[in-house]
């Protein structure tokens, strides 16, 4: 029995079910698997900006203002002469930080607050659900646009408020399967084990919810980018002279007409994210929702 | 008037008794009325000893062992008793934390639904370990390895093999094994099992009760099986105490009560087994249906479907009571038990 040691089991493995599922998509939606690689492309060319961009983004060189496109500068240059494929390359670190720090923290809190609301139920769930609601009426873009126009523009303030608007949207969707899950005989069996409610959420109510939830969270990400780009766009985004896509997007508004890849480079970059990602989490909802998949 | 059950006079202080309950009346709230679904039951169980809680749906079986856990839900449900003693202690007067060592711990729960009594998401080794990890203070490998012999005492074959396998990948009586491990898992002195082998087929079903009978020779452990099968009682019970719309009507020991079958709604019971060794034509059924929880009559519960009710069953509810001087069988019947009906019937009119 001893030398069985390397059979013990993994700790608190999430649902197998789950990765069955989504090996499942990959193989059978190409669509699916193109998106997550698109996207961990991006993520890559994020990560080693430092190796693979050409200039320093933020350097500025009058003399080689607003170039097309050529072999020293691979998309051209910006009004100040920056190199605009190393900035966009930069561009994706701030954008993929703020997208992703802010999503993951908004799951962290709305997971948690939908498991807590669907566990209790009642009163609990009353209250929470109702002010979950109110701030789930507003646009996230004017959401957004409220708490950073209140806590001042800063990668900071930006992460708070992407996260703010998107915790509501991952309680509701917590909730939904806790409630399900709550009913379920294994749970009155882990109270009759004398299992306290927070062994209970955490560990048999959570493994059960995370499959929803990760699969908003790579749909939700594609929105918090667009946000990102949005605020940055109107000017309450990360302070210039950092490089942001949105911020891009709108320097090169100034010079559209004679030089139109100023916009067009960083537009393509965040509908490539965005599209990638809405492949990617459209491919996993199809996986774990019972009426689109195809056996 | 009443006499007092024997069991009930001879638990007192006794260590041979684990859990004695007296008078225990469980409420449910049903459109703001209080409901009692068991009503003012008592009953004992001895150390090593299988008790059969037997009866039809919705007598009142799982809500007694839930409120032996205070395990029901505490907004539409309400457990009062005299007491609830379990190993000379009251679990009536215990807080939520001490309620929870016992839990699982003392006395664990087997349930009727292997296939969702289980996390579907969590591994059966890792769900039989953390039983251990929670009670016990064992470290991971400790709990693991522990496990391990659990999942091999209740003969999962290949058990270290199959320790990372997932519920779904486990047929129903694999999945029983993996609760009964889980249950078993602290050394508990009591088992409620709410009827284990209900949704498991036949042969599988004489295996689990098989597992369930050494088991409880091995550790010396106490039994509360509940079912609505008295086949299944026949072969595993040491005692019975048969249910009936909240109530305990007979209880007995096993022998005794198939022997002599005293209540009419066990006497009934009895007649609607299927046997292969009597040649009949139909099926015994008892007409009628047990009254809802909400319109309960007065009087004997079971007298609107009894064909020996007279007037005095419609009026009083009758006691347990020995069937004769100093037995062990006791029945709640004004016509079978031991009463003098005619000055009964007489005092009631007058």
């Amino acid at each position: 029995m001893t030398e069985k040691s390397e059979n013990m089991p993994a700790p608190l493995s999430s649902s197998a079910l789950f990765q069955e599922q989504v090996k499942r998509t990959f193989r059978s939606n190409k669509l699916t698997g193109l998106g997550a690689v698109i996207f961990l492309l991006v993520l890559l060319a994020a990560v080693f900006a430092p190796l693979l961009s050409t200039h320093d983004p933020l350097i500025q060189n009058i003399l080689d203002r607003l170039e097309g496109p050529s072999a020293q500068f691979w998309m051209g240059t910006d009004a100040y002469g920056r190199d605009i494929y190393s900035r966009l390359l930069y561009g994706a670190r701030i954008s993929l930080t703020i997208g992703g720090v802010a999503i993951l923290s908004a799951m962290v809190i709305g997971t948690a607050i939908g498991i807590i609301a669907g566990y209790y139920g009642g009163k609990v769930d009353d209250v929470i659900m109702q002010f979950n609601d109110i701030l789930l009426a507003f646009p996230t873009l004017i959401l957004g646009l409220i708490v950073v126009a209140m806590l001042g523009p800063s990668m900071q303030n930006m992460i708070i408020a992407i996260s703010l608007t998107s915790i509501p949207g991952f309680a509701r969707i917590a909730r939904a399967p806790t409630i399900v899950v709550r009913e379920r005989d294994f749970i009155e069996a882990c109270r009759a084990l004398g299992y306290r409610d927070w062994r209970i959420m955490v560990f048999h109510i959570l493994p059960n919810v995370t499959s929803e939830v990760l699969v908003m969270a790579s749909l939700w990400l594609a929105t918090a980018i667009r946000t990102e780009a949005s605020l940055s766009f109107i000017g309450l985004g990360v302070k210039p002279p950092a490089a942001t896509w949105g911020g891009m997007i709108r320097e090169g508004f100034e010079n559209i007409l004679d030089n139109p890849w100023l916009s067009i480079f960083p537009g393509l970059a965040i509908l490539l994210v965005v599209f990638s990602l809405n492949l990617l989490g459209d491919g996993l909802r199809d996986a774990i929702d019972p009426k689109t998949r195809v056996d | 008037m009443h006499t007092m059950p024997n069991s009930i006079q001879s638990s007192e202080s006794n260590p041979d008794i684990i859990l004695d309950v007296r008078k225990l009346r469980t409420s449910f709230r049903i459109a703001g009325e209080w409901h009692a679904a068991v009503r003012d039951i008592s009953f004992t169980l001895r150390r090593n000893e299988t008790l059969a809680l037997v009866g039809e749906s919705g007598c009142g079986k799982s809500v007694t062992a839930l409120s032996v856990l205070d395990l029901v839900p505490s907004q539409n449900g309400r457990i009062e008793a005299e007491q609830i003693q379990f190993n000379g202690r009251n679990l009536l007067g215990l807080s939520e934390d001490e309620m929870r060592e016992i839990r699982g711990n003392r006395i664990s729960m087997i349930f009727q639904e292997p296939m969702t009594a289980l996390n579907p998401v969590l591994s059966v080794g890792h769900q039989v370990a953390e039983a251990l990890l929670y009670h016990r203070d064992m470290n991971k490998e400790e709990a693991n390895r522990a496990a391990l012999e659990l999942l091999d005492q209740v003969k999962i074959p290949s058990a270290s093999s199959r320790f990372k396998e997932y519920p779904h990948q486990f047929s129903g009586g694999m999945r029983q094994r993996v609760m009964i491990a889980m249950a078993l898992a602290c050394r508990p002195d009591i088992i409620l099992a709410d009827e284990p082998t209900t949704a498991l087929d036949v042969t599988i079903q004489s295996q689990i009760l098989a597992l369930l009978g050494e088991l409880k020779r091995d550790t010396g452990m106490s039994l509360i099986f509940i079912t609505h099968n008295l086949g299944v009682v026949a072969s595993i019970a040491d005692r019975v105490a048969v249910m009936y719309a909240g109530n305990i009507v007979e209880i007995a020991d096993v022998d005794s009560l198939f022997a002599h079958p005293t209540h009419p709604y066990t006497e009934a019971l009895m007649r609607s087994i299927p046997r292969s060794d009597r040649d009949t034509e139909t099926l015994h059924s008892i007409p009628g249906q047990v009254p809802p929880i909400s319109r309960m009559p007065d009087g004997c519960r079971f007298a609107a479907r009894c064909d020996l009710a007279r007037p005095i069953c419609r009026k009083l509810d009758p006691a347990l009571q020995q069937i004769n001087a100093g037995s062990t069988h006791e029945v709640a019947c004004w016509v079978r038990g031991d009463h003098d009906l005619t000055a009964i019937e007489d005092r009631a009119n007058g």
